[in-house]
């Protein structure tokens, strides 16, 4: 590209780097450099090495926050996955109604984390909730969020479950409209079953979907904060904090924003890591269409 | 095969029964027993039935007027966002797809990477430096967040839509002695609407439910609608579920009809981010 036409793409393109680097990436670049230190108010930082970092990973308390987030996004992601599928399939089988019925599976999209949970807390209350009382008239056992850790993980993960359904549905569902309808028609010509054209021509040519969703549903589920915050605080006894919990209360309770910035540096890290996948396969394709 | 016919329609009616409890239930429930009288929210067996009443709504009024205020700061900063993100990323996209070059190549998977960081990690220096620009409590701190936060993928999905739009359209415009800026606002951003509304609904959705950002950065005066409602929460004490149902209503609903009436682009939108980009 010559100088002349750099000069005329630059203006368009500069809003959007400018956002980009005032606020994403120097901002997290400095993160580094507070991973590395140690201040309070009115102290000048101290450079202390990897003593941040040897800190949280031998909290107790940051350990817990990491397996929880881990249980949290590998169940909930896959059984989204495994419903959305489902859907999907159900949706591309032919329905009446079949956009209404679209509008209706989208609605928990618009839905707000705050007002999520607020509607969740009301149909689990462990006293009064209409879907306790329907629980506990059929004998079934019922969910005791507020004083019990694992039922309150489960729902937390219900709720993350119940928001990013339709994401994950519209991806696979999509991707099942664009399979051609004659690839089954042939199939069925030569005596496939329903199972054989599932397993031969539905799973394999979803297969980049699938992967797409999923890698979106790790790095997104991975940030869970407000759903957490807003049901437990964390607690009992920092029992159900995520990695984005324990970093908030480091920073903001606990005034520690060294060891805050350290495990921020650990969340991009794992969300790295969980993308590179995926980012390779990007590559390849913006570096295809690119000329 | 008759009755294997029947039993799939069975089956089939049985699943989406179930799709629709499971996406409906909890949204009808708080949007009804907001209208229901207080005794009546948690009779069992619920109430289908019941004589509508604005109590709820009153007494959110009466004590809760922050919540009208929050409605405001939310409508504010989804507004500002929006206007934002949208012509950023309609700027970039329009270059990123009428060039072709390294860099901009390069930019874009850029903006693709710096997805992957967290949000809540930029809060940690941006807290301290906010502060010292005094911006705490101010809509331009949240327009600014929630713009930047989908500003790479209101990119990527721009030069998608832009793309299908042909380039012989630009060159007749050229010839016609128009520049790159009006090219871009007379020609593109009409045929673009798609596009732009994909955008929209993503960031609108995103500005007016957003709760980190709004918790970290704001107070008093630029609280946003789902940060009051997460006070109405956290007074768990003694929560009055009417009013907390009422406050969730009035938050839900312009939202949820903004989705419903844009579901064709919020669905445009979801796929091609998710495959370009």
């Amino acid at each position: 590209m010559n100088l002349r036409k750099a000069a005329e793409v630059l203006p368009f393109i500069a809003p959007v780097q400018a956002l980009v680097l005032g606020v994403i990436v120097i901002p997290s670049a400095f993160v580094v450099w507070m991973s590395f230190h140690v201040s309070s108010f009115g102290q000048a930082p101290q450079f202390v090495g990897w003593a941040n970092y040897l800190k949280i990973l031998t909290d107790p308390a940051f350990l817990r926050s990491l397996g929880n987030t881990f249980l949290i996004v590998l169940t909930a992601v896959h059984v989204e996955l495994l419903v959305g599928l489902g859907m999907a399939l159900l949706f591309a089988s032919g329905l009446p109604w079949r956009r209404y019925l679209l509008v209706a599976v989208l609605a928990p999209y618009a839905v707000s984390e705050v007002t999520a949970v607020a509607m969740w807390r009301f149909l689990f209350d462990p006293d009064l909730g209409p879907v306790t009382m329907v629980l506990q008239s059929l004998n079934l056992p019922i969910l005791d969020w507020s004083f019990e850790p694992s039922h309150a993980l489960i729902m937390v993960g219900l709720l993350t479950v119940w928001l990013h359904l339709p994401f994950t549905f519209v991806i696979l569902y999509a991707a099942r409209l664009a399979i051609p309808k004659d690839l089954y028609e042939a199939a069925f010509i030569d005596g496939a079953t329903r199972l054989q054209a599932f397993a031969k021509i539905t799973l394999p040519l979803l297969g980049p979907a699938i992967v797409i969703a999923l890698l979106f549903r790790y790095i997104f589920a991975f940030r869970l904060f407000s759903e957490v915050w807003l049901l437990t605080g964390g607690g009992p006894a920092r029992s159900t904090e995520v990695v984005a919990v324990y970093l908030y209360e480091e920073a903001f309770r606990f005034n520690a924003f060294g060891t805050a910035a350290a495990t921020a540096w650990i969340m991009v890290l794992i969300s790295m890591l969980l993308a590179a996948g995926y980012v390779l396969i990007l590559r390849r394709e913006t570096a295809a269409d690119a000329y | 095969m008759r009755t294997d016919r029947l039993y799939i329609g069975l089956g089939k009616t049985l699943a989406v029964g179930l799709v629709l409890i499971w996406s409906l239930l909890p949204i009808v429930f708080i949007v009804l027993s907001s209208l229901k009288p207080g005794v009546e929210i948690f009779a069992v067996p619920p109430k289908f039935f019941f004589t509508p009443t604005l109590e709820h709504y009153v007494n959110l009024w009466e004590k809760w007027g922050t919540f009208f205020q929050g409605l405001f700061n939310s409508l504010v900063v989804t507004v500002g966002a929006t206007l934002l993100a949208v012509s950023a990323s309609a700027a970039a996209g329009y270059v990123c797809s009428r060039y072709r070059s390294r860099f901009l190549t390069g930019s874009i998977f850029f903006l693709i990477v710096v997805r992957l960081i967290p949000p809540i990690v930029v809060t940690l220096p941006l807290f301290p430096a906010v502060n010292w620009l005094r911006l705490n409590d101010t809509h331009i701190v949240l327009i600014v967040l929630y713009a930047t936060f989908f500003v790479s993928l209101g990119t990527i999905l721009m030069r998608t839509f832009i793309d299908q739009i042909p380039r012989e359209l630009d060159e007749a415009a050229q010839i016609d002695g128009a520049g790159r800026l009006t090219i871009l606002r007379l020609v593109i951003l009409p045929l673009a609407a798609p596009g732009i509304l994909a955008v929209a609904v993503f960031v609108v959705v995103y500005a007016w439910n957003e709760f980190l950002f709004a918790f970290i950065f704001t107070a008093t005066r630029a609280k946003t609608a789902p940060f009051v409602i997460s006070e109405m929460i956290g007074s768990i004490d003694g929560v009055d579920w009417g009013v907390l149902f009422a406050a969730s209503t009035a938050q839900l609903a312009p939202v949820l009809l903004f989705v419903v009436f844009m579901h064709r682009y919020l669905v445009a939108g979801l796929t091609a981010g998710a495959t370009k980009g």
